[in-house]
């Protein structure tokens, strides 16, 4: 006769390890691959846009990547940075925490709180030739330039052309081509 | 007692626990490596996708039959030249080189005699970006007239086993399906020039120029030329040129459609026993999309095929002239929640003419008139699916045809899945089998020929038991029907008929395997095993010869493997090793001892700049695959530029 108390501790269990095993699986953190497409697509960018050339000392002095706030590259973006060179600068990923760190950059990739107060930090950039890039909601209403967003599983871009007019650079029209322009993005009032 | 028992169990919850931890965590790790995604242009980062590959709800045919697919990547880093040659990546197809241009090509067997180089190949539906190139004269294809890009080819999926449900006839034993990139995916100008420099078997320049007008026409135009030479000193006549040039064009009106427009045309000599064929051709293709949904969407497809084969130098050449017209319309949609229709209606209109005397009648219309509906039911979601759906056509030579099948797959947490087919299709009729006459005019099939069918039984079971490997493995089991025989009739002058006197058996099995072992290093390969049991079914049959000439030399075992490895400094270094067993054959056809051949291809990356050594060959000075003249070793010379 089968031990039917038997059968039904199994059953229990095997249930707890389906509700575990899902819970797991569900508690994942965004695959790190997004990241590393993203980081593959701000060393891009750097082929994509002209600099003023009094962004740079010399002709050797770095072309630097700056990350504000918390890193979700890992290491990939130095990986990916690693030997390249734009123009014969060579290239630099920076980590900053705050804004008074950054001296010197180029690219920006803004990685901020989304509580944190976004127009302050865009307004407090305002006038520098910096190239600034974000996951963040709102990054383009609130004077940022570009920013990624997910469609159909893939990663695009929108561009602010009106925020990118402000810093002096120059967007080759490939990048603007493949961009979405976001039209409405009105650069907040000065 | 019980706490024990208890405590027993929340021990093996525990330890499960952890066990399914380690194989998700390993799951989310599914990482591409920097110094892959760095060359990317954007376009390209903008078609990836986040979630990795296993996650993607998965194509219908890759779901539940023995599908190979051979990407860009897998070409590019390989010593490949040519298409035929990128075939021979497909671990499920028997390819045996004949000359430099010339290639038997067959999946699961019957390949015909390997020293017809591959024209009596007959059981194998290819498309190149659906249009079908198999000939009407013989069933198979010539090969040295298939070329494009490899540069602008996205992916080749080889199926093995019959895909006449979808596809139409002559898919018996397989479909090679060839897609090229969108003109989108192409943008730039591409010049490539590769030199031989040992013994090579040719030289090959192809340019590309893709731009765009407007915002949403992309187009591109290519020209290539192929200087192929004779295989060895002792074939003096196998020498082949070929000059291709085309362009393709995609046009996005609007998110929900897509329209394309391509053609190509060529023109090329082939100096063959002491006759030059001269081989001439042009194609023009359209295909429109819409998307209704995510679950819907409706393809129409137009194209227009000429190929004229002229051979002897002599004041009355011999001629082969055919001309293909075709519409095909397909259309998906849902039906409830849990089926998905998917049908299709196609007419084509075939047209041949030869002044070819053995051939009667000089010219034959050939229309072939089908339709298809297939249904996709999804029993239980993400669990089990079963596919079910026939072709009906109608052609000229045997009337109506059905081709059914029903798959079933069963997916076990994604990344598992068991399936089983049980299909039929046919090879409908080529003139080659119920037109030709001997020289006084009788014909040779004066009993006439009917299709020749299979029943296939299949059984697979594809897995990605880590993110970083798949495994695929199919059993088939093949039951043929009414296959081509030669039979004796005395009454006749040349003393033989053409029949259907042969039926036959095959089976075996095919492993294939893809394994990133780290960012820098790929492996992938497979294994084939083939044996069949081929036997006369009446006592006219001439089942030596019959035997050999049509249902062909298969090795027993085959085995491929590749290896992509980048170095420092961007270099990338790329090895495929090939193994095919014996062609044994019965007196008087000669076999084809086994061979295992090895290429290499080093190459260095500069911004714009490719450099690269491609050796094919290189384990013996040459050795034979078809029986006949011997393939080199060869060594070749790479630029590419690309801007």
């Amino acid at each position: 006769m089968p031990n039917f108390k038997t059968i039904r501790q199994r059953s229990l269990s095997v249930l707890m390890l389906i509700i575990c095993s899902l819970a797991i699986l569900s508690a994942q953190s965004p695959d790190p691959r997004e990241y590393q497409i993203k980081a593959a697509f701000l060393f891009n960018f750097t082929q994509f846009v002209e600099w003023p050339a009094t962004c740079f000392s010399t002709d050797k002095s770095p072309f630097i990547i700056g990350i504000l706030g918390e890193n979700p590259f890992g290491s990939y973006l130095e990986d990916m940075v690693n030997g390249e060179k734009v123009n014969g600068h060579p290239l630099v990923v920076q980590h900053f925490k705050t804004l008074e760190e950054i001296k010197i950059c180029h690219v920006l990739f803004i990685n901020l709180p989304q509580t944190s107060k976004l127009e302050q930090v865009i307004a407090n950039l305002k006038g520098r030739n910096i190239l600034t890039v974000s996951d963040m909601t709102d990054f383009l209403q609130e004077g940022g330039i570009l920013r990624f967003f997910k469609k159909n599983n893939k990663i695009q871009f929108r561009i602010n052309p009106e925020a990118s007019k402000k810093t002096n650079l120059i967007i080759s029209s490939k990048l603007l081509r493949l961009a979405e322009i976001c039209l409405n993005c009105q650069t907040p009032n000065e | 007692m019980n706490t024990q028992k208890n405590a027993k169990e929340i021990l093996l919850i525990l330890s499960l626990t952890l066990l399914s931890t380690l194989i998700f965590a390993q799951a989310g790790d599914s990482l591409l490596p920097s110094s892959k995604l760095k060359k990317l242009s954007l376009e390209e980062l903008m078609n990836i996708e986040v979630t990795s590959v296993s996650m993607q709800p998965e194509k219908l045919t890759e779901v539940a039959s023995a599908i190979q697919v051979i990407t860009h990547e897998d070409i590019q880093r390989s010593s490949v030249l040519t298409l035929p040659d990128a075939l021979q990546l497909a671990p499920n197809l028997q390819i045996a080189q004949a000359n430099s241009h010339n290639f038997l090509i067959t999946a699961r067997g019957f390949g015909g005699l390997p020293s017809a180089n591959g024209d009596l190949s007959n059981k194998l539906l290819v498309m190149i970006d659906g249009r079908s190139v198999y000939s009407p004269l013989f069933g198979g294809v010539f090969w040295n007239v298939q070329n494009l890009m490899l540069e602008d080819l996205d992916r080749i999926e080889v199926v093995s086993g019959p895909g006449g449900t979808l596809w139409g006839a002559n898919a018996v034993n397989g479909v090679i399906n060839i897609e090229s990139k969108s003109a989108k995916e192409t943008q730039g100008i591409y010049v490539s020039q590769e030199t031989g420099m040992t013994s090579a078997l040719q030289n090959i320049t192809e340019m590309r120029y893709g731009g765009m007008i407007g915002d949403n026409l992309y187009y591109r135009i290519y020209g290539q030329y192929f200087d192929q030479q004779r295989s060895s000193p002792s074939d003096s006549v196998n020498r082949n040129n070929m000059a291709q040039g085309g362009f393709r064009m995609d046009y996005y009106p609007s998110k929900a459609n897509t329209l394309n427009l391509q053609g190509d045309i060529y023109s090329g000599i082939q100096n063959d026993l002491s006759n030059l064929t001269l081989s001439t051709g042009q194609n023009l293709m359209g295909h429109l999309t819409h998307i209704f949904s995510e679950k819907s969407n409706l393809t129409i497809k137009l194209y227009a095929d000429f190929t004229t084969y002229q051979v002897g130098n002599s004041s009355k050449p011999q001629i082969y002239d055919e001309s293909t017209y075709d519409i095909d319309i397909k259309y998906r949609l849902p039906l409830g929640l849990r089926q998905s229709i998917l049908m299709g209606a196609g007419y084509s209109y075939i047209q041949d003419m030869t002044n070819i005397q053995s051939l009667n009648p000089e010219s034959l219309p050939m229309p072939v008139a089908s339709g298809f509906i297939q249904d996709e039911i999804t029993c239980i979601p993400d669990l089990l699916k079963l596919t079910i759906g026939s072709k009906l056509l109608h052609n000229v030579f045997t009337g109506y045809e059905v081709q059914p099948s029903a798959r079933l797959a069963l997916t076990l947490r994604k990344s598992h899945t068991i399936w089983a087919s049980v299909s039929r299709a046919v090879r409908t009729p080529s003139r080659f089998d119920v037109d030709v006459t001997e020289a006084s005019g009788q014909s040779l099939s004066p009993n006439g020929f009917v299709s020749e069918k299979v029943n296939a039984y299949e059984l697979g079971y594809r897995m990605r038991p880590i993110e970083n490997l798949s495994l695929s493995f199919a059993a088939f089991f093949n039951q043929y029907t009414d296959l081509e025989s030669i039979n004796s009739d005395t009454s006749k002058l040349t003393p033989v008929i053409i029949g259907n006197g042969l039926d036959a058996e095959s089976w075996g099995f095919e492993f294939t395997g893809n394994y990133q072992a780290n960012p820098w290093w790929r492996l992938r390969g497979g294994y084939t095993l083939f044996e069949k049991n081929v036997w006369s079914t009446n006592s006219s049959v001439l089942p030596v010869i019959s035997v050999n000439a049509f249902e062909g030399l298969a090795p027993e075992n085959q085995f491929i493997i590749q290896s992509i490895m980048d170095l420092p400094k961007n270099m990338s270094f790329d090895l495929t090793g090939r193994y095919v067993g014996e062609l044994n054959a019965t007196a008087p056809t000669v076999s084809t001892p086994a061979y295992f051949t090895l290429d290499a291809r080093l190459a260095k990356h500069f911004k714009h700049l490719e450099l690269s050594i491609i050796g094919q060959n290189l384990l013996a000075p040459e050795y034979l695959e078809t029986g006949i003249y011997p393939i080199p070793r060869s060594v070749y010379g790479r630029i590419t530029f690309r801007f």
